[in-house]
C-alpha cells in the first residue's frame, strides 16, 4: 500500500482500450500519467464537460502502467450505458482517486481477508490483489449464471468461489449470503463487502451472527 | 453606491461571507446597506444543503432581473454550488465566482460598465479545485460581530459521504497553513473576542492533505492552547464539525490540557445503526464511535456533547431508526442537530430510491426530538445550584432577561437588563433546569467590551 497521501486531482483521461467481457460488463483502460491511487479506491467519470459523473473503483493493480475501471451498463442507467459507447483516443474527465475502501497497511501481511462481492462489485478486490502479492485471500463473487464471472482467471482458484444463483455452474449455487449462511465463518478475518446494499446488509447481519464484529467489515456500497 | 450580501446555509458560510464584505468594501467602493431594494449590486453566498435554500436563490435572481428593468443592478452569486446548479447561475447571475476566487471580484466588477453575461468571462470548472484558496485565506475577514468568530482552518472535504454534496460543491480537503490560523486566533484574541470557533468540514483530519509539511489537527490545537496559556485573557476555541474516522484520543487529550480550549465535543453521528452508516458510507462502525464517547467522559468528563442525526435516509428501516433513538439514550448528548433526510443533487444517495414518506421522516423527527428532550433536560437538571460562567449574547426572548451560553454552550437566560454586558463573561448560578435551556442568578460579572479593545481591562465585580 502507498503510504503518502495522494492529491487527487480533476483530469482529462484519455481511453486505450475496452475490453467487453459480456454484453453488459465492460473494461476501460486509460493512460496512466503517473495517476497514484490506493487498490479499492475509486474515481468519478464522466464525459467531457458535462456534470455528470459516476464512481468506478479502480480495477487494475498499483504496479500496472495503465489504470482500468470494470463497468457493467445498466438498463435504464445514463452514464454507464454512454461510457460503454467511448472509442480508444477519446477523453473522459475524471476525478480522484477518492476513497478508503482501501487494505489497512499493518493488516496486509499478517490477517487473512475475506472480500465478498456481487457483480462489478468485484473491482476493488481484482486491485487489492493484483497489488498486494501474497496477499492472503478469498474471494466470494455472487452473479446470476456462470457465464458472467468476471476474468477469474485473474485469481487463485482455489481462492476464488463463484456463486451463482440462477444456474448450478458455479463452484455454489446459492448467492453469497447463501455460502456465508451455510460456511463457518473465520473469527480471524477482515471481511470486504461491496457491490449491491441489499446484498451488504444480509452479509452484515450473517456474520454479525456468527461472531464477526463490525469492525471487522468493511464495505462500499455501489447502489 | 450600496451593496447588499445575503448568506444562507451554514457558519462556514457566514465566515466567507465576512472576507467577501473585506473586499468589497476595500476594493470597490460599494457600501453595505441592509436595505436589499436601495443596492446597485446585490449578492448571494449559496448553500446546497437542501433544497429550500436553493429555491430561495431561484427565487431572489428571478425578483433582482426583475429590477435591472428599473434600474442598474449587478448581480453576483457564490457559496455552495452544485455543478448543475453553476450552469444555471452563469445564464441567471451576471458574476459567478468560486470562493477561492474572490480576489477577482473587483476585477470582475470593473468588467461590469457594460453588463455581460457572468459565462463569458467565467473559467469555472463543474469541479472546484480551491487552486488559489490559500489568497482567500489572506484575507482579513469583516467580523460580523465583536466577540464571536469564525475561523476557516480548512476547505472542501475527502470523505464523500452518499448523503453529502459538499465534496462537489466545496472540491477536495485543503489546510489552511496553520501559523496563518494561530496568528488569526491570535489577533481576535487580542482584540478581545471570546469565543473563536475553528471552521472545516472534516477539522480533525486537518493537515492530513500536506502531510510532512504541516502540523496536524492535535497540534494545532496544542498550539492554539499554549498560545491561550501565554495570553492572560480569558476566551473559548471550539471547532466543528470533525469526523469520527479521524477522532483520536489525542485529540480529546489536548483538549482537556488547555483552559482556552472549550470543553464541548460536536460529534456527527448521522445514524445509530451500522448497517445504516454503511450506506452512508461513513466508514466507521458504532462501536468505534462508542469508544470515542467512552474516552470523551474518561478524559473530559465535564465536556458536553453534540451530535447530527439524519432520520428517514434511503431505506432506513423502522429498527434501524430505532437504533438511533437508542443511540440518544446511550451517549447522553446535550445537544442534536436533526435533519429529515432530503437527496443532494450530485451525492451518490441523489440516485438511489429516497423511500421513506416524508410522514415517516417527519414522525421520525418528532420522536427522536422528544428523546433528546428528555436527555438535555436531564443533562441540565444535573446544573442546578451549581454555577457557571456564561459569555452573554444577547436579549433572553423573555422579557427582563440576557440570555447567556456556557463553556459547553448550554444556553442560561438570568434576569438583567444592562446591555454592557453583551460579549462579556458573567457568572450566574443555576437555579432551575428546563429541556435545551437553564435559568439562572447573576452572581459576578465583568465588563470587557470597548475598553478591552484599547487595552484597558476593567472588571466590575458585583
Ligand atoms: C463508491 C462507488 C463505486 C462504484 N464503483 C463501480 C464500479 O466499479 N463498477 C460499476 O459498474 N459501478 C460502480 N458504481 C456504480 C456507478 O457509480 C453507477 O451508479 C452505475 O454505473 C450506474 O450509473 P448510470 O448513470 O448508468 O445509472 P443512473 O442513471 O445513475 O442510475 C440508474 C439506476 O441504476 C442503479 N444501479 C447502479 N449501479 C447498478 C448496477 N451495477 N446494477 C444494477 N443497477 C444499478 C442505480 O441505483 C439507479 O437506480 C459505484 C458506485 C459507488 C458509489
Amino acid at each position: 500500500m502507498q503510504e503518502n497521501t495522494i492529491k487527487p486531482v480533476k483530469n482529462q483521461v484519455k481511453v486505450q482500450q475496452i475490453r467487453h467481457l459480456s454484453e453488459s460488463v465492460y473494461v476501460l483502460r486509460f493512460d496512466r500519467n503517473g495517476l497514484s491511487f490506493e487498490a479499492g479506491q475509486h474515481v468519478i467519470l464522466g464525459l467531457a464537460s458535462k456534470n455528470n459523473g459516476r464512481e468506478y473503483s479502480v480495477y487494475s493493480g498499483e504496479q500496472d502502467d495503465f489504470f482500468e475501471v470494470l463497468i457493467k451498463e445498466v438498463q435504464e442507467g445514463d452514464i454507464s450505458r454512454k461510457l460503454r459507447k467511448v472509442q480508444p483516443g477519446d477523453l473522459l474527465e475524471m476525478d480522484g482517486p477518492l476513497g478508503f475502501f482501501t487494505l489497512d497497511p499493518d493488516q496486509v501481511l499478517t490477517k487473512k481477508f475475506v472480500f465478498i462481492a456481487t457483480g462489478t462489485g468485484i473491482a476493488p478486490f481484482s486491485s487489492f490483489v493484483k497489488s498486494v502479492p501474497g496477499l492472503d485471500y478469498k474471494i466470494l463473487h455472487g452473479v446470476r449464471f456462470g457465464h458472467e464471472a468476471i476474468e477469474r482467471e485473474n485469481y487463485d482458484a482455489a481462492r476464488f468461489h463463484l456463486c451463482t444463483s440462477g444456474d448450478g455452474s458455479g463452484d455454489f449455487h446459492g448467492r453469497v449470503t447463501d455460502y456465508l449462511t451455510t460456511n463457518p465463518a473465520d473469527k480471524n478475518s477482515e471481511y470486504y463487502l461491496c457491490g449491491n446494499v441489499k446484498m451488504i446488509h444480509q452479509a452484515f447481519d450473517i456474520l454479525k451472527e456468527k461472531g464477526i464484529s463490525s469492525d471487522q467489515m468493511h464495505a462500499e456500497v455501489y447502489f | 453606491m450600496k451593496y447588499h450580501l445575503i448568506t444562507l446555509g451554514c457558519y462556514m458560510n457566514i465566515s466567507d461571507s465576512e472576507r467577501v464584505r473585506t473586499i468589497i468594501e476595500s476594493q470597490t467602493g460599494y457600501e453595505w446597506t441592509d436595505n436589499e431594494a436601495e443596492a446597485n449590486l446585490v449578492g448571494i453566498l449559496a448553500c446546497s444543503v437542501r433544497q429550500k435554500a436553493i429555491n430561495k436563490v431561484y427565487s431572489r435572481i428571478t425578483k433582482w432581473n426583475k429590477w435591472k428593468h428599473k434600474k442598474s443592478l449587478v448581480t453576483f452569486i457564490s457559496g455552495c454550488i452544485l455543478p448543475n446548479d453553476m450552469e444555471k447561475f452563469l445564464k441567471l447571475f451576471d458574476i459567478v465566482f468560486r470562493m477561492s476566487e474572490l480576489e477577482k471580484l473587483p476585477e470582475m466588477l470593473r468588467h461590469y460598465g457594460v453588463v455581460t453575461p457572468a459565462s463569458l468571462f467565467s473559467d469555472l470548472d463543474s469541479m472546484p479545485k480551491n487552486q488559489s484558496i490559500d489568497t482567500f485565506w489572506k484575507i482579513t475577514p469583516h467580523y460580523s460581530s465583536n466577540f464571536e468568530a469564525f475561523v476557516p482552518i480548512q476547505n472542501g472535504c475527502d470523505k464523500f459521504c452518499t448523503f453529502c454534496a459538499v465534496p462537489y460543491t466545496r472540491g477536495r480537503e485543503v489546510s489552511r497553513p496553520s501559523d496563518e490560523i494561530v496568528e488569526e486566533v491570535k489577533s481576535l484574541v487580542g482584540q478581545g473576542y471570546k469565543t473563536i470557533t475553528l471552521l472545516g468540514q472534516n477539522v480533525n483530519s486537518y493537515g492530513l492533505d500536506k502531510k510532512g509539511e504541516e502540523i496536524g489537527f492535535p497540534d494545532l490545537l496544542r498550539r492554539i492552547g499554549e498560545m491561550g496559556n501565554s495570553i492572560e485573557k480569558e476566551f473559548w476555541v471550539y471547532f466543528t464539525s470533525p469526523h469520527p474516522r479521524d477522532m483520536t484520543d489525542e485529540v480529546i487529550e489536548v483538549i482537556s490540557q488547555y483552559p482556552c480550549l472549550a470543553k464541548q465535543i460536536h460529534l456527527p453521528l448521522q445514524s445509530g445503526d451500522d448497517k445504516v452508516l454503511i450506506t452512508m458510507n461513513r466508514k466507521h462502525s458504532l462501536e468505534k464511535y462508542r469508544e470515542i464517547v467512552h474516552a470523551v467522559r474518561r478524559i473530559i468528563p465535564e465536556a458536553t456533547l453534540f451530535t447530527d442525526i439524519i432520520v428517514g435516509f434511503a431505506g432506513e428501516t423502522d429498527e434501524q431508526f430505532e437504533n438511533s433513538r437508542k443511540a440518544i439514550t446511550e451517549f447522553n448528548y446535550n445537544m442534536a442537530y436533526i435533519a429529515q433526510y432530503s437527496p443532494r443533487p450530485g451525492a451518490a444517495a441523489s440516485r438511489w430510491d429516497d423511500d421513506i414518506p416524508a410522514e415517516v421522516k417527519k414522525a421520525r423527527y418528532h420522536l427522536i426530538t422528544e428523546d433528546l428532550r428528555k436527555e438535555s433536560l436531564a443533562c441540565n437538571q444535573k446544573m442546578v445550584g451549581k454555577t457557571c460562567r456564561l459569555l452573554v449574547v444577547g436579549h433572553d426572548r423573555k422579557e427582563g432577561y440576557l440570555s447567556g451560553l456556557t463553556e459547553g454552550k448550554l444556553i442560561v437566560r438570568f434576569a438583567s437588563e444592562n446591555e454592557d454586558l453583551f460579549g462579556g463573561f458573567v457568572d450566574v448560578k443555576i437555579t432551575s433546569a428546563s429541556d435545551f435551556s437553564m435559568e439562572g442568578e447573576l452572581e459576578t460579572y465583568q465588563v470587557f467590551k470597548t475598553c478591552e479593545v484599547l487595552g484597558i481591562k476593567e472588571t466590575l465585580q458585583v
